[in-house]
């Protein structure tokens, strides 16, 4: 393999940026933001240019040196796995992060701590090519681990809000929960398998896929619990709507492109760990977490909140894929999702500074006018996550419909539809109220277009949503997922003809929910002031707009519980330890020099009939007896 | 009657009990300490005997040194006793009870 | 005299200098003590650095030497000192910490004479205990560093509770090194008159070649595991820790909870683990179960606390069952990440109380619900702050993760083992990252208090010195843990092998009677996969020959 030392550059110049802004750079500003664009684009050429020389399954699958040693058992590399997944996954990372740190420049040009939040950017650019490179679990948990810092870190970027502290600090915290699964799930795949590489693994479990006998379901489901937290799905998805409390830069990039897909990319990874139960159980939680976020979705009002219930629901789809065994279908979609919904949130963020950081929709309105650029760059953006052919949405989306289909799994496939329709009725409802309709506030009426070192990264994100269905993402994925089936369609047009041939049911249903979706959203906001659901709905919308009272349901009971129990183990240490046992230890000791005090009357008679029964008792002793 | 070792003993005897129980029950000074000399003689009386007994004079001798001692002894006690009745007015142990916490 | 001898001395010789100076010169007292832990902490590094290419000795220690003037020839004591992969990192992280604790005694105002000389003597006291390899200096030598401990915290304290803590740091740690004392005394009985000597690895050798009596083994192994667990704040033996770290000033708490308190798991690892492996085998359990306190039960106390140094002290208290746990595993993985925590909590432990220190100096308390966004005021020290809470909570990055990860991984094979692994997760996962994070929240975050608007950072480069050093010995190990796990490995296996010398002869009969031996079945299992870790050293034969 030629150029071995670019998986190396491509990886450490980031952290190379980070480390050198907070050491030396902070005060200046365009020096910091130099260093990190540099960095990123660096690394995105780099990986171009290893894919080009190279290609995208170099005979040489590994790079790796030894990290921690000790005895024979207990090998830890520090490596890189270089297929088509991991190619895949670096090039897309570096370019979306390439734009939007890009984009952050304008969008932070304002900020005192403009350096730190670019060092944050760079460490976090780093970690996340540290999961997608990684070569065993151990690393990936390492990376994994160093992501939720950088998200820590950037969610709580303003951290003189008390609400981005408490944000940050709950998705850390929620992660945990998730990485703790994670480990335990390391220590039995180690445990039972011997080795923490992927490709040793991946070989002992395709021998014999028993391997890991009676602990491979418990394994898997802790491995997904991974997953589950960095992925946002049931129940540990509270975190990531609180998480839009960072600036909107971080949520495009870490909570929709790039961090939060790591799990579905992880489960993509480690694949044959899981066999058929645990699958069934990731594809439920996957639809359910599809189902409630979408249906949150339509009740929120703060436009970042719409659309991180929307990745939400997005990340469901993906990880249901995976349940499904199709990790081509998943990774397709998580591939198009980062292109739109990246589109999406740096759009968001473009109108909440024309709003000037208002991000209540219902005080936006008719921004169509005052903000062209980005209005088609962000209606390019929805059409896409909501499906319509011929942009890259539709066929990612398709493909999951058509695998559902496929597995005969109809109860899925149906929730599938369903979440497909509720996402173009919100995703239009928020299309309609923030540019269409009426000017609702003083701030949209004299809203203005963002600077072009803003609207540049959304043109090319814009271009990539439309056509990232047919550049050949699928294939790429394919190569890894199926090497034995031959490419499918050749050509532009066989692409994009090819859902209609090969699943028309899933294409034509998934067509005419977006149309479904498209009208019922026309209907209701075309013309709407205020939203007319919560009239129509009643309860169910006031449940919808406070996300089902799960984070109240948390708080009672989850948090609660620590606290209470943390509560009687400061109680115990303070009256039981440190109050009972040291004091009857102590007032033991104080207790026995009272009494003995007490002999020592000091009258001297006393001493005196002390002194002949003691040599009373020592002469019948020495005599007596 | 035949007087033996016997004797003796016990007239010491008893006179050191005599003179044991004067120390411990009695609560005037000047009673204790005479009751201490009681127990001196006591000894002393038990000495001679077994000096008289054994054909030894070795306990004679010791005798002479208790009765020198002792006598000197006396001079600094009473001597002590009369300064703290001159002190406290009192001679009464329960009284004298100034080095007690 | 070799280097190590120098680290040892150079702090006792420049306490003695600084006695002789007079009182009025305080600037040369803080001076003296930086500039002679300096050349410490840069010996130090050079050892560690030279300790690969060293000659070692007969028993696999480098840098051995003897100084003559210490000790009595007729009563068979000897000063003699030496490392191994074991103790290398620690009188490294010994020394540093010391560098870093006498460049953080700024908030030292009176006595600065008595405090420094107090301070160098302490320093020379626990190099000592590391680096000694004779039974009666290595507990001399913790003796030594604990007395100062004591006085310091007596004199230079901080609170209403300073008197109380001094009294319950010294009650309690003197009756741990008392019961540990009682427990060495009857080590050293143990062998026949004839052949009586205070010399750590002639002894290893001779328990090695005849085992001690299973009576005897566990009459002095509880001795020494309560005595060196009080030393080292088990379960439930831990409250001194918090009331004491709370009082203390900050180079004592840095000091004692860095690196004294770290003797205790080194005495059960060099001297307890070795002589006494049949009494390990049976109380492994036992101190399995008591490091569960630690862990979850300190981590939720420290949950509780409303002073941050009170919750850095329960988390050092916490941290401490990590090590336990990895020493109560009994395997060479569990053993090494046990060590690399003790190195790597020693900075971390410096670290944090350094950086409370500077804190209370600028604001006078450390009651969380006062503090609130001194990130705005003190960029740097608050940046600092959050690295430390990062390590504290096992981040990957810093060292305490290569230790931790590595215990977990290592007490994973003892398969009794594995739900105090679960838990032990838990708390490092969970309920460090809680408590850590709510002090980061609280002390570091939301809006900055007005009273605190005058709370200035570290102004110049001194102040900011030993935190930058910390930081980076964290940040070294945790990239490179290697550098300190190739020294520790072939070291821990010899000690591994000696403390599983009955499973191992068990699984050579289980292996060869196969059905026969089905009582020890599940103990065998383990064992094999021990001797498949180290095919190197499989009987006990062979490792007499290291």
């Amino acid at each position: 393999m030629k150029l071995e030392a670019l998986p190396w550059l491509i990886l450490f110049l980031p952290l190379l940026a980070a480390t050198v802004i907070t050491l030396f750079t902070q005060k200046n500003r365009s020096v910091s933001a130099g260093l990190s664009i540099g960095a990123v684009v660096i690394a995105f050429l780099l990986s171009v240019l290893f894919v080009k020389v190279n290609g995208f399954a170099p005979e040489q699958r590994e790079l790796a040196v030894n990290w921690l040693s000790i005895g024979d058992t207990f090998q830890i590399d520090f490596g890189f796995r270089l297929d088509p997944l991991s190619l895949g996954m670096i090039l897309m990372v570096t370019g979306v992060a390439s734009l939007i740190h890009i984009y952050s420049v304008g969008y932070m040009h304002d900020d005192p701590s403009f350096s730190r939040f670019f060092a944050c950017l760079s460490l976090f650019t780093f970690s996340m090519l540290g999961i997608v490179l990684s070569n065993n679990f151990l690393q990936t948990f390492i990376f994994w681990e160093l992501v939720g810092v950088s998200s820590y870190l950037l969610i709580g970027f303003w951290y003189e809000k008390p609400s981005a502290a408490d944000a940050a600090k709950k998705a850390f915290i929620t992660n945990r929960l998730g990485d703790f699964g994670f480990i335990l799930g390391i220590l039995i795949v180690w445990a039972t398998l011997g080795s923490l590489n992927f490709e040793v693994l991946q070989s002992k479990a395709g021998v014999n896929a028993e391997a890991l006998g009676a602990m491979a379901t418990i394994g898997g489901l802790l491995i997904f619990c991974g997953a589950v937290g960095k992925s946002a799905q049931f129940p540990l998805h509270v975190w990531l709507p609180d998480a839009m409390e960072g600036p909107t830069p971080v949520s495009a990039l870490i909570h929709a492109a790039t961090m939060v897909a790591a799990g579905v990319y992880m489960l993509c990874r480690v694949f044959f760990i899981l066999n058929a139960p645990a699958l069934e159980v990731i594809s439920y939680i996957g639809g359910f977490t599809a189902l409630m976020a979408a249906l949150i979705a339509v009740q929120q009002n703060d436009i970042k909140r719409i659309l991180a219930y929307s990745t939400l629901s997005q990340l469901g789809y993906m990880v249901m894929a995976v349940g499904l065994a199709g990790q081509t279908a998943a990774m397709f979609h998580l591939m198009t999702h980062a292109f739109f919904k990246a589109l999406l949130f740096l759009g968001s963020g473009s109108v909440i500074l024309a709003m000037h950081h208002e991000q209540d929709i219902w005080h936006m309105g008719a921004l169509r006018k005052k903000t062209p650029v980005t209005y088609w760059t962000f209606l390019v953006g929805t059409l896409a996550l909501a499906g319509l052919w011929p942009l890259s949405g539709f066929f990612s989306k398709d493909s999951i419909l058509a695998l559902a289909q496929h597995k005969h799994n109809y109860l899925l496939f149906g929730v599938a539809l369903f979440v497909a329709f509720l996402t173009t009725f919100y995703m239009f409802r928020l299309v309609f109220v923030v540019f269409f309709s009426s000017a609702k506030s003083k701030h949209a009426e004299h809203a203005h277009e963002s600077p072009g070192v803003m609207t540049w990264p959304l043109r090319i994100l814009a271009v990539l949503s439309v056509i990232g269905g047919v550049i050949g993402i699928e294939a790429l994925f394919n190569r890894q997922f199926a090497p034995e089936q031959t490419e499918h369609a050749h050509g532009i047009v066989a692409q994009l003809i090819y859902p209609f041939q090969h699943a028309p049911v899933a294409a034509i249903s998934g067509l005419i929910v977006f149309a479904l979706g498209l009208v019922a959203a026309y209907a209701l906001y075309a013309k709407a002031t205020k939203d007319p659901l919560p009239e129509k709905l009643g309860a169910l919308s006031r449940a919808m707009r406070n996300r089902f009272y799960f984070d109240e349901l948390y708080e009672a009971t989850v948090i609660r519980l620590h606290d209470l129990i943390a509560a009687i183990a400061g109680w115990f240490d303070r009256w039981i330890i440190e109050g009972f046992a040291i004091g009857l230890v102590r007032g033991g000791t104080d207790f026995a020099g009272r009494a003995l005090r007490l002999v020592q009357t000091g009258n001297l008679q006393t001493y005196a009939l002390l002194f002949v029964l003691g040599v009373a008792v020592l002469l019948y002793f020495a005599l007596g007896r | 009657m035949n007087v033996g070792l016997e004797h003796y003993l016990t007239v010491s005897g008893l006179l050191f009990a005599l003179g044991l129980f004067g120390v411990i029950v009695r609560r005037n000074v000047l009673v204790m300490y005479m009751c201490l000399e009681l127990m001196l003689n006591a000894a002393n009386l038990a000495l001679v005997a077994f000096s008289r007994f054994t054909n030894n004079l070795n306990g004679q001798v010791f005798v002479f040194f208790i009765i020198t001692v002792a006598a000197a002894e006396v001079a600094v006690g009473l001597a002590l006793i009369v300064a703290l009745y001159r002190k406290k007015q009192t001679a009464h142990v329960e009284e004298l009870t100034t080095m007690k916490l | 005299m070799t280097t190590l001898s120098y680290i040892f001395l150079l702090p006792l010789i420049a306490a003695f200098v600084l006695a002789l100076v007079p009182r009025n010169f305080a600037v040369i007292m803080r001076l003296g003590a930086v500039i002679a832990t300096f050349i410490t902490a840069i010996l130090a590094v050079k050892m560690f650095w030279g300790f690969d290419s060293a000659v070692a000795d007969a028993n696999g220690y480098k840098f051995v030497s003897t100084i003559p003037w210490l000790g009595a020839e007729s009563l068979g004591l000897a000063c003699k000192l030496g490392v191994d992969g074991i103790n290398v990192g620690l009188v490294l992280m010994g020394a540093i910490v010391a560098f870093a604790a006498a460049c953080c005694s700024w908030e030292i105002k009176s006595r600065e004479k008595e405090f420094y000389i107090l301070l160098l003597v302490m320093t020379g006291g626990i190099l000592g205990a590391f680096a000694s390899l004779d039974l009666f200096f290595f507990y001399f030598f913790h003796e030594l560093a604990l007395v100062p401990t004591f006085i310091m915290i007596g004199l230079w304290g901080r609170g209403e509770k300073k008197n109380y803590a001094a009294f319950q740091i010294t009650l309690y740690l003197s009756a741990g090194a008392l019961i540990a004392l009682i427990g060495l005394i009857a080590l050293y009985l143990a062998v026949p008159v004839e052949l009586r000597t205070f010399d750590i690895p002639t002894l290893t050798n001779y328990f090695l070649n005849n085992p001690m009596a299973a009576a005897t083994q566990n009459f002095i192994f509880p001795l020494l595991l309560f005595g060196f667990g009080i030393l080292v704040s088990l379960w439930p033996f831990h409250t001194w820790a918090p009331i004491g770290y709370g009082s203390a000033p900050t180079a004592t708490a840095m000091l004692h909870a860095g690196v004294l308190k770290k003797f205790g798991l080194y005495g059960l690892i060099r001297v307890a683990l070795p002589m006494m492996p049949e009494a390990a085998q049976s109380w492994m359990h036992v101190l399995a179960w008591l490091c569960v306190g630690n862990l979850l039960y300190c981590g939720w106390v420290a949950m509780q606390q409303k002073n941050f140094n009170w919750l850095v002290g329960y988390s050092s208290v916490a941290h401490m069952g990590f090590i336990f746990l990895g020493i109560a595993s009994l395997t060479l993985v569990g053993v090494t990440g046990a060590v690399l925590v003790m190195v790597a909590h020693g900075f971390l432990a410096a670290l944090t109380f350094g950086l409370s220190g500077y804190i209370y100096q600028q604001t006078g308390t450390l009651e969380m619900k006062d503090l609130g966004g001194l990130l705005r005021k003190l960029p740097f020290i608050g940046t600092a702050l959050i690295m430390a809470a990062f390590a504290g909570c096992g981040l990957p990055g810093f060292a305490n993760f290569a230790g931790e990860v590595t215990v977990f991984f290592g007490v994973w094979q003892e398969p009794s083992l594995r739900l105090i692994v679960v838990l032990a997760c838990w708390g490092a996962l969970i309920i460090g990252a809680v408590y850590m994070l709510r002090a980061v929240r609280n002390v570091l975050h939301a809006d900055l208090p007005e009273k605190w608007a005058n709370v200035s950072d570290a102004p110049h480069i001194w102040r900011k010195l030993p935190f930058i050093i910390l930081i980076f010995s964290l940040v070294l190990f945790g990239f490179l843990p290697r550098l300190l796990t190739d020294k520790i490995t072939p070291v821990a296996s010899t000690i591994v092998q000696m403390a599983r010398p009955v499973a191992a002869r068990e699984a050579a009969v289980a292996n060869e009677v196969l059905g026969l031996a089905t009582p020890a079945s599940g103990q065998a299992a383990t064992a094999s996969d021990e001797a498949a870790a180290q095919p190197k050293a499989d009987t006990p034969a062979t490792t007499d020959n290291q």
